[in-house]
Order: structure tokens, then sequence, then C-alpha cells
């Protein structure tokens, strides 16, 4: 007897996700399949997602919201702006403000500001929509970026390309739905939480030379692929034989087809992901020809023809923006390394007609403090650094659904509180799955007892954003 | 259930959500900037339920509420101001409202647009009417609260098939589904089956050969006897126990910070299982060990009962977290959520802010519960920054131990005193060198040859540095463990209003959750009362039967209740209530035992069913919840890495000791105090044994992917450290396949497993070994035919090919 083939498909759909493998690649079974695209709450703006994660926290300051009165004060001890108690809880001991270390001036039609040091971002500001007015929960680093990633600051919560995954599917039968490039340290950055696993984010890295894999184990460089092939027939005989003794198995069909998968996985992704086939125009516009840029710009072009094959989310990440000493010194260098693969990111998707249903999303975990700070205790301002700021900071947003040059939100004159439009993580992930077509209250997944979402409890749609 | 999953997934999203009012973004904006601030402002006092008591029985803090009212019916009507009773009130027109005085006529405005627009308030009910709602004696009919129930084993009709009480209880419920048990498994899978179970590793030929060729009735009772016996068994059963701990040698999540002593513990439960502790006892002391250890005269026993206690410390704790009101309650809470999800099988933490949506658990027995931890230490703020770090305690030590460490301690300061003459020796010679140098006649030969001395000194004082600071760091001193004590004064805890620590309610008394519990403690003055609780939660038969469910699924597959994790109201119910009460019954009786325990499961008839398929059985119960044949599972990333190593003859035997390799200098950086990240540690060099270890002694990374030898862990659903997992998720993803078809690892496997193989040089008979040895059965015919077929066909490295091959196979990875 062989096994049930609809009742597998119809088990296999909802409780062990990779089980489903099987239909991955089989049309017929997209209906049972986990990763198969699926209907929406509302019309979509956006079919996928490419967020673009500067790690480290950038200096929203000196990027893109200069203060009048802190450039003004620059240098001389003012007064804690902070909290009811008069104080911080971390950071500096003296409250100096700190001009931007570069001329940030207005840009494009909009009038967006933006730092000589993105010279190339400047050029698509009209473009972008700049949220001023973001706010995180936490100050350090890695319950800030788990926040901003999964909702939550402390828990193994699915982070959003999970979500999108588990929501949404994905359009490209042969690939997972969520990629992540150069992938954060933590790995509940991309994790599917309690998602069924299929969910979770394939780590990507863009080979720096020849054999180095993209994915790992995603090939055998020593062995013929007919060798292979030959060794992976006896095992699936044997599987199957055993199979056929047991008669129905989910899991054992289930590893039985991941293999399968595995296999055209290893044949197919090299093409995908392989950057010689691009244009040398192309290269030139993501900053690829070995420079500074080169590593974010092959990232960033990977992401393009991952998104543009069909993969509902994908992630690079972009790290240095830590500088907590001598920003002067070492913001130019972060720019440079991330300023034109962005904005050719930005000019290659609106150039192919995908910016039009692609959300491009550019976020720090948190910004940085406008007044300076010291590690050191003995440095002059101009080695000076800037501390962690999550009670506001930057994210940019661009395509689909987007109102390009909006610059939404407001803080006070110390470039710490906001005074309105205020946009919360939780409001920024509200705004994002209504983009893809999903209500974030309607998103659940049940776990240990009750129906868990993205958002958790909160979270509203910046309606005022959208176009 | 897996239908449930689907059901309540994404085809059917339309469901929730219905019964709030949208509202246009205005209408949110004007009733969150608004109308909330002023409700909270000056009705919340008297008319929510942070109110001690609401007065008029009007609650104002949900939707609901105010729809619902007070003694005078509905507060307002929506979109009609003219009969909402709270706008006459607010405008001191029969009721006067706030008594205190009346509202500013702006704010009386507010109110009234407010309802003239409809009165928007997308508040659902979060405490409201539930805090009346809840009830705790109607609860405590729940089954899972209920005493235990001892009955005598139900009849059955086929007496000839059950062999011990557990099978009459199983046949019972067949018989009256009209079903039969599948036949009995044969010996070669039954063995195979036990061995992984108890031990988490494979039988070996020898074994495979003695069993199949034991004809004694007793035959299978020597095979468990043994398995419980060698310390493999605790090494596999305490994994099971740290996925439950959030157990990790890391602390904190992020900047790599190791737990230094956290090995203790793990090696304690590992202990506790081989040495068969009590598991009452085993509960007590990770609850309150380091208030029962006082008791004890038993050094050892001392020592041990202390680093129990690492259960409450080594979690996800955010030890970065700069806001210290907020890292103690978020403590507190993680500690009673473990309590509670592994002892207990709740979900306390959702009464954090709110009574529990489905339990009978109000938000006042969090706080009663809570305040156990309350007054308890776990962490302490450090010098460096932010940093806060898990309590160090000192254990007491045997002689020996006395001894040993006076021995160790001698010879470091040897060391030491050796590096530190050297560095001397070094330094002042490069200052010779140095004024040497500074002679301005020197030709360029001496001054090339004094220039390199010069450095090659300086190189050893700054290496020398380095391995003295690395030594002075880690010197030998008295053992230590993470884990609790009291605090100096412990006080009953405040309700924090949605968690916030700053937000304070009442002050709740220490006490048991009401529902599970008849009394209430007396707490000794000046104590936390964890000993209490500890006693508490032990005595539970909640506990009892939770703990024998999770014994149960760990042989079985799925649990009797199979939401091992949660018995909640709307948790899974058991499948043979009786049976599961009449195991928690014996467990209790035969002394808490768990070897006893899973001793007699195992010799169980039901346990030693076929996995075979069986139709008219798989009609009438597809998910086998009847238990009409044995599940099948697929090894778990220990149990798979463990195997594979095993089957090649190189698994090394350990004892224990610490996972992070930090004896290396090369692995630890931000030793120097100054620094003011806390030390933290990287892999660059393993020890050469840990190649090939059993998988629970290698380091466990909070987060982040699993290290060096361990990363088999990254592709075959390890507990997540920061999730509590009483059942591991199992999936079939192309990583796994990819990682079983390309890894270096298993190649290397294969390679080796071939070269053993290889001592055996008929071919026909080296099959039958390598069989034996993977999959613990005899070759078949047609199996020995066309392993020879493939060995013929290929021809590189044909025997390791067909290694690879079956270490990739579904029969490896799966125990039947």
């Amino acid at each position: 007897m062989t096994l049930d083939r609809r009742e597998l498909l119809r088990k296999t759909a909802c409780g062990f996700g990779g089980l489903a493998l099987g239909g991955m690649f089989a049309d017929s079974a997209a209906a049972a399949n986990p990763l198969a695209p699926a209907a929406s709450h509302v019309p979509p703006k956006a079919r996928r997602i490419i967020f673009v994660f500067l790690a480290g926290g950038p200096s929203q300051g000196d990027l893109f919201a200069p203060k009048a009165y802190i450039t003004s004060k620059h240098g001389q001890a003012i007064k804690s702006p902070v909290g009811d108690d008069g104080q911080l809880r971390v950071g500096v001991a003296r409250f100096l403000p700190m001009a931007p270390v570069k001329p940030v001036r207005p840009r494009g039609q909009s009038g967006m500001m933006m730092s000589d040091l993105l010279p190339n971002l400047s050029g698509v500001a009209d473009e972008l929509c700049l949220l001023e007015a973001m706010v995180a929960d936490n100050k350090a680093h890695a319950p800030a970026a788990l926040q901003l990633h999964t909702g939550h600051i402390a828990e193994a919560r699915p982070s959003m390309g999970s979500w999108l995954s588990y929501g949404l599917g994905t359009e490209n039968q042969n690939m997972p739905g969520f990629i992540t490039i150069h992938p954060p340290r933590d790995g509940r950055t991309y994790g599917a939480g309690f998602l069924p696993a299929i969910h979770q984010g394939t780590p990507l890295r863009v080979p720096r030379q020849d054999g180095e894999l993209a994915i790992s184990n995603l090939r055998d460089p020593e062995i013929k692929s007919e060798l292979q092939r030959r060794r992976l027939d006896f095992l699936q005989r044997i599987n199957r034989r055993l199979l056929n003794r047991v008669k129905t198995d989910l899991q054992m069909e289930g590893i039985i087809e991941s293999f399968e998968l595995a296999f055209r996985m290893q044949a197919e992704t090299p093409g995908l992901i392989d950057l010689t086939r691009e244009t040398k125009r192309t290269l030139e516009m993501y900053g690829i020809g070995g420079g500074a840029s080169d590593a974010n710009g092959r990232a960033c072009l990977m992401a393009r023809r991952l998104s543009e094959a069909g993969v509902r989310f994908v992630q690079v990440t972009i790290d240095g923006w830590d500088h907590h000493g001598n920003i002067r010194n070492a913001l130019p260098g972060s720019c440079a390394k991330a300023d034109q693969p962005i904005a050719g990111l930005i000019r290659d998707l609106k150039r192919r007609g995908l910016l039009e249903d692609t959300l491009l999303m550019v976020s720090g975990e948190f910004g940085r403090t406008y007044w300076s700070q010291d590690l050191t205790g003995t440095n002059p301002i101009e080695k000076h650094g800037r501390e962690h700021q999550q009670e506001s900071f930057c994210t940019l947003l661009a395509g689909g659904g987007i109102k390009a040059g909006l610059v939404y939100g407001e803080t006070d004159d110390f470039g710490y509180r906001p005074v309105q439009g205020q946009v919360h993580l939780h409001d920024l992930h509200a705004t994002i799955l209504h983009l893809l077509g999903i209500d974030h209250e309607r998103l659940t997944y049940p776990h240990h007892g009750r129906d868990y979402r993205l958002t958790d409890v909160y979270g509203q749609v910046v309606h005022d954003i959208l176009s | 259930m897996v239908v449930t999953l689907c059901a309540m997934s994404l085809p059917s999203l339309a469901q929730k959500k219905e019964n709030t009012s949208r509202g246009n973004p205005a209408a949110r904006a004007f009733f969150k900037e608004t109308v909330r601030p002023i409700l909270e402002r000056h009705c919340y006092r008297c008319h929510s339920h942070q109110a001690k008591k609401a007065k008029g029985g009007l609650v104002l803090d949900s939707r609901s509420g105010w729809a619902k009212g007070g003694q005078s019916g509905p507060a307002l009507v929506p979109g009609k101001p003219g009969k909402s009773l709270l706008l006459s009130a607010v405008r001191y027109q029969d009721l006067e409202m706030p008594p205190k005085g009346k509202l500013p006529d702006k704010l009386v405005r507010q109110l009234e647009r407010w309802v003239a627009e409809g009165a928007y308030d997308p508040r659902v009910t979060k405490t409201a009417d539930r805090e009346k709602g809840i009830n705790i004696e109607a609860g405590r009919r729940h089954w899972a609260f209920q005493p235990l129930e001892q009955m005598a084993p139900p009849d059955v009709k086929n007496t000839r098939w059950p062999q011990t009480d557990l099978d009459r209880y199983i046949l019972a419920r067949l018989e009256t589904s009209g079903l039969r048990p599948v036949p009995d498994a044969d010996r070669y899978t039954w063995l195979r089956r036990v061995s992984f179970d108890l031990t988490g590793l494979p039988p070996t030929v020898a074994q495979v050969r003695e069993f199949a060729s034991d004809g004694a009735s007793r035959a299978r009772e020597r095979v468990v006897d043994r398995l419980l016996d060698s310390r493999a068994f605790g090494e596999r059963w305490a994994r099971h126990w740290l996925d439950l701990v959030g157990y990790a040698d890391q602390i904190g999540t992020s900047n790599s910070v190791f737990a230094q002593h956290a090995w203790r513990y793990r090696d304690y439960v590992i202990n506790a299982f081989n040495n068969d502790k009590p598991f009452n006892e085993f509960i007590r002391e990770q609850i309150a060990g380091d208030l029962i250890a006082a008791d004890r005269k038993d050094v050892r026993q001392r020592a041990a009962s202390l680093t129990a206690t690492g259960f409450l410390v080594l979690g996800d704790i955010e030890i970065v977290e700069s806001d210290k009101a907020k890292l103690l309650v978020d403590i507190v809470d993680q500690q009673l959520n473990k309590v509670g999800k592994a002892f207990l099988g709740m979900t306390l933490e959702c009464a954090r802010c709110h009574d529990h949506k489905f339990d009978p658990i109000p938000q006042r027995d969090y706080y009663a519960m809570a305040g156990f931890f309350h007054g308890t230490s776990t962490v302490f703020k450090t010098e460096r920054g932010v940093w806060s770090d898990v309590n160090v305690i000192e254990l007491p030590e045997t002689k020996t131990q006395q001894t040993d460490r006076a021995r160790r301690q001698k010879q470091h300061a040897e060391k030491l005193a050796g590096w530190k003459s050297e560095r001397k020796q070094a330094g002042d010679r490069r200052a010779q060198l140095d004024k040497l140098l500074g002679n301005k006649d020197l030709s360029k030969t001496e001054r090339d040859k004094l220039t390199k001395e010069r450095n090659d000194r300086s190189g050893r004082v700054g290496q020398l540095n380095k391995l003295i600071l690395h030594a002075e760091f880690f010197a030998p001193g008295v053992p230590r463990i993470h884990g609790v004590r009291d605090v100096e004064d412990p006080t009953a805890m405040r309700i924090t209003i949605r968690g916030d620590p700053r937000a304070l309610g009442d002050r709740v008394p220490r006490g048991f959750l009401r529902v599970a519990s008849a009394g209430q403690p007396e707490i000794p003055a000046k104590q936390s009362g964890r000993r209490q609780l500890a006693d508490w939660v032990a005595g539970n038969p909640l506990a009892t039967r939770v703990a024998v469910n999770r014994i149960w699924q760990k042989l079985f597959g799925e649990g009797l209740v199979r939401s091992v994790d949660y018995f909640g109201l709307p948790g899974d119910r058991p499948s043979h209530p009786g049976l599961l009460d009449h195991l928690a019954g014996r467990f209790i009786r035969e002394g808490w035992s768990q070897k006893k325990f899973i001793r007699s499961l195992v010799l169980s008839r039901t346990y030693g069913l076929d996995s075979r398929h069986d139709d008219r059985a798989h009609a009438v119960d597809p998910d086998n919840r009847l238990r009409w044949r044995m599940n099948r599972s697929r090894l778990d990333a220990e149990a798979l890495r463990d195997a594979m190593i095993m089957v090649t003859g190189q698994l090394k035997p350990s004892t224990g000791g610490p996972a992070m390799p930090l004896e290396f200098p090369e692995n630890v950086g931000g030793l120097d105090p100054k620094d003011v990240n806390p030390p933290n540690f990287r892999f660059s060099k393993w020890r050469p044994e840990q190649e090939f270890e059993r998988t629970i002694y290698l380091p466990v990374i909070r987060h982040g992917p699993q290290p060096g030898p361990a990363m088999l862990r990254n592709v075959f659903d390890f507990a997540e450290p920061s999730q509590l997992t009483g059942k591991r998720p199992v999936t079939a993803v192309p990583t796994q396949a990819l990682f079983l078809m390309n890894s270096p690892v298993v190649k290397k496997h294969a390679v080796a497993l071939a070269r053993r193989m290889g001592k055996e040089n008929n071919e026909s008979k080296r099959l039958g070994l390598l069989w034996l040895t993977l999959l613990n059965r005899p070759i078949t015919e047609t199996e020995q035919r066309e392993a020879v077929g493939f060995l013929r066909e290929t021809d590189e490295n044909a025997w390791a090919e067909l290694c690879h091959a079956l270490l990739a196979s579904n029969e490896f990875l799966m125990r039947m």
C-alpha cells in the first residue's frame, strides 16, 4: 500500500512545516504547501520586502536629521534634556552637544536632509520616506536588534521574515521564503521561533572567492555529481523500501523529499546567485569593483536577484555603525561602504519596475545621541563618539505603498524625544504587514495556549506614510 | 491536533478580531492621546481593575467595562451624550465625579466629543469582568488539579496479552474501541529502541549478538538494568531536563559572556539521574537547594544541593539591561515561568499583567507566587559599565578536594612566579637594551642585533602579560557555582502594572496558586519562602502528573497528555486518565525513583509493540492516541551525533567538567578589569577530545549558531536555550539533507566507519557487520545483493560511499 497522499498533504501542511517540502516543487500540491502563496487580508501594495539592516545604531543626527539647537551649542555643556528625574540611565556624564561631523543639506525636490557622506543616497532622496521619530524599547544592541527583527526584546519569537513566509509563502517554489545575507550573529534575528522551521531564514554569504559556499553545505566540492547522485539513488531506494514496509510515516516521507529538494537546490542556487551574469553597468551602480563598497554592493545586488526570483523576504546586514568613539573619523568609512550599494539597489529596483511592488526598508536597531560620548574621559570633542539612543532614531522606507519624498515625525530640540509622528517598532511592523496585505492583528499562531502575533498586543498601522 | 493547528492558521484568519470597532486614525489618535489619559488620571483610581475595589462595580479600563457599567447601569451610550451617565456625572449633574473636584471644562468637553463621535475604544477586556469572572472553586474541578485517583486496573477480555498493569489500561481502551494492538517488535528493533531511549546510544555489535541469542526469560530485564546502570543513562536523560531549564554555558544574550560555572549544574543533573535521586528531592533542591543545604551534614550533598539552584539562574537573562529595576522583575518573571512550566505545566507568566485568559489564575496569584523570587537574589551589578552578572557562590569542599586544591594552587603559584620573574628579567633586559640603543655610535650590525633582541624581549613581555592575566583570572580556587540566595530582608511583591517596575500596585502576600492548593504557607520571618514553595510543588499532584507524563513522552513519543508543558484548561486532556493517575501513584509509592519508573515502562508489552501500520486501527485512530502501536521518531541532535561517533568506534567517555575550553588564553578576552565589557569567550581552539565526546558535554551557546563539534545541533532541531522545551519540534528541512549529503563531518564519519569495517576481509561478512553496527540488525539478502551492486559500480571510495549513504538513511536516522 502506498501512502494516502491526500492525507499526507493535509497533515503536513499544518503540522511539521518542513514535512510538506515535497510540495515545494509539486504544483499540484500547492494547496497543502506551507510555502505556497496565500491570500491576503487587505489589498497588498508590495509583494516582497528587502530589509537593509544597519547594525550598530547609525547616527541620525549626522546622517539625516540635524538639530539647530544642538549645532548652536556644539561643545558647550548643557543641562540634561532627559527624564523627570533629570538623569539618563546609561550614557554620558556631561551633555556636550555635538554638531554633525559633515554638512547635512536638503536634497531633491522634497528637501529631505542628508549628509554629504551619503552622496548616492542623496541622489535618490525623492524615492524615500524618512521616519524621524522611530522608537525602540532597549538601549543594548542584542535586545534592540532582536526587537527590530521579532518585536520582542528577549524571547526567541519568530522574526518578521518568518512571519511573512508563514503568512504569504514564497513565490519561488524552489527557494526558501526568507533569506538573510550576512546575517547578524544572533540567530534569533532570523529564527522561526515557534513557527514551523521551514519559515526560518536561510543564511547566505556572498562568496568572496571561488569554491566558497553561499549556503552551508550547499555542495561537496570534492565529489563528482554523478557519484553523489548514485549514492543518493541508493539511499533513496533503501529509504523507499523501508517506507513501503512501514506503509505510513510522514517524517520518513518528509526526509525523502527533503533530499530531492536539497539536490535541486544544490544544482540551481549557484546560477541564481551568480553575479557574473550582471552587466558591468549594473555592477558599477552598486559600487562593485573592489573598493570599500564592494562587499555590500554584492550583498545588495544578490538581494535584488533573490527578490526578483520570488524570495519573499530578503535581508542584508551591513554592520559597522556603533560609533562610541571618534565618530568624525569612523563614520565616513561606514558610509562609504553602504551609500552606493543601497542607492544602487534603489535605482536598480526602480529601473526594473520592481520598486513599485517591493518594499525597501533601511534601519538600525536604534540611533545615537545628539550629544557626545567620550569613553576615555580626556579626549577633545573632535575625538568623541555618540552613545546609543532608542528614544528616537531614523528609519528609511521606499517602494510599494510608501509616500515617496515624505519626512514623517519630529523630535524635540535635543533630538531626543518624539514630539509628533512617533512610530514605535511595533507600529513599523504593523505597517510592513499591512503593505504586504496582512492585518497584523489577524496573522496569528497558537503557541503555549495562546495566539501569538508579530506585534504582540501592540502596533498601529501608520496610515500617514502610505501612498 | 495537527488539523486544529491548520484550522487556526492562515486560511481562517478572518475569524479573529471581529468585535473590536476599528475606528478611523483620527478617532484612534483622539482616544489614545486625549480620552484615555483623562480616564487614567481621573477615574482609574476607583474605577479600574487595579483599584482595590471597583467603586459602584464600575470599571473604565476597558470598553466592556463601561458598556456593562456598574450598579447604575451602562456608563455611556456611544453617540448619545444625553443618555450617558458618565457625562452627567462629570458635569456634576446628579452623581458628582470625580468626587475630589470637578474636571476642568476642557476635559469635560473632550469626553463629550468622544461619546458623541461614537466612543471609539479599542481596549478589549483585559482584567475586566474576569477578576470577578475567575471562579477558583470551579477551576479546581479541572482534571489536572484534582487529587490523584487510584483505582484497580480495568478488566480486559484478552487476559493473555497484558504483562503489566499499564498494559491492562492500554488494552482495555483498545478493546472498547474494537481495536487490537499490533504484534510485538522483533528483538533487534526492541534492543535498538530501548538503547536509544535509555542512553541515547545504539547497542554495540556484541550487545546485539548477545541479546539475539539470549533466550532467558529475564533477557530483557538484564538489558534494561545494564542500560540504567550505565553512565550513558544520566547523560541522555539530563539533556531532556536541560531542555526545560534553558541551560547554556553563556549568560546574557550579547557580548559572548561565559557562565563559567554552569557546567556544575549540568553535572549535577547527570548525577541526579545516575544516582536515582528521588524526583521530589530533585524538585526541592532546584527551587530551594540553598536553604536545604543548611540541614545537610554530608559535604557532597550540601554542595549538590547548592548547585541545584542553577535551575533558577541559568536562563535567558538580559544582564546588560540598564534598567536594573526592570531586570529584577524580569528575572522574577522568568523564574516563576520556569517553575510553572517545568514542574507544574502552567503558563503563569500570562498572569503577570492581567488575570490569566484561560486558566483560573488571577493576577494576584502570580504576584503571590512571584513573591518567593522577589525575596531571592540572582544577579548583582558588576563594576563594568551597565553590566550585571549572575551570582557566584562557593561550594563546601571535602578533605580530598581541599588537599587537591592546595596542591593545584601551589603548582599554580609556582608557575605564576616563574612567569613573573621571567617577565621582570625580560623587562629589565629591554630597559638595558633601550639604554644601549641610545648610544649613537653603534655600528649598523650591532644596532640591528640589539634592536632584534629588544623586540624579542618586548614581545615576550607582552606574551607573558597575557598569560599572567589569564592565569590569575582562572587561578585554582574553591569550587563555585551559579546559584541563588535569599536577599537580606525578603518581602512580598507588589503588583507591577503591565510589568512596569515603577508602576506599582498592591503588595500581595506570598502564597500558592489557589486553584491548585488547599492552604497557604506559613513563611518564617526573614526568609524568601522558597523552601515552602519547594515542598508545595514537590507534593502537588499536578507536578507528579506533569513529571510522569514527561517520562512517558520521552519513551513513547507522545505524552498521555500531548501538551507536555501545558496542563491548563485549553491544554490537551489525557488519553488515559486512569493510567496517568495510576502511574503517578506508583511513582510516589516507589519513592519517586525515576529508574524504577522507567524500568517498569520499558518492560511493558505496550512499549515492546512494533511500530508497523495497521489499516483498521489507522482508520479509527490515525494519531495512535490509543497506543495500538509504537510511535517512531527521528533521532534528536544529540543522539544522532553521538551515534555517528559511536558507530565509527571513536566515542570518548567523559566524566564531565567544564564545557568551555577557557583554559586556552586565546579563547578568552576582556579579562582586564579596566575593560568596559565583561570577560568573554571565542572559540579558536578546542580540546582534541571534544570532537569525540558526547554532545551533552559540549558548550551550549545562548544565541547564534552552536560552535565547532556541536554544530550538528544547529541543523537537527536542538532546543533553543531561550525557550523551555518539553518536546522538541521535529522538522525535515533541506538544510538537514544538505548537511547529511555534503558536510565534511558526515563524510569524515563515513570514511572512519569504512576503515573500521575494513578489519573484516570477507566482503559478505563485512556487509553483515556494517548492518549490525549501524542498523543493529542482520542484513537481508536483497540488501546484500544491492549493496554488492553498489560497491561494484562505484569506482572511488566505494565503501566510504556506502557508509555515507547508510549514515544518511532513514533507518539510521529513526528510532523505530
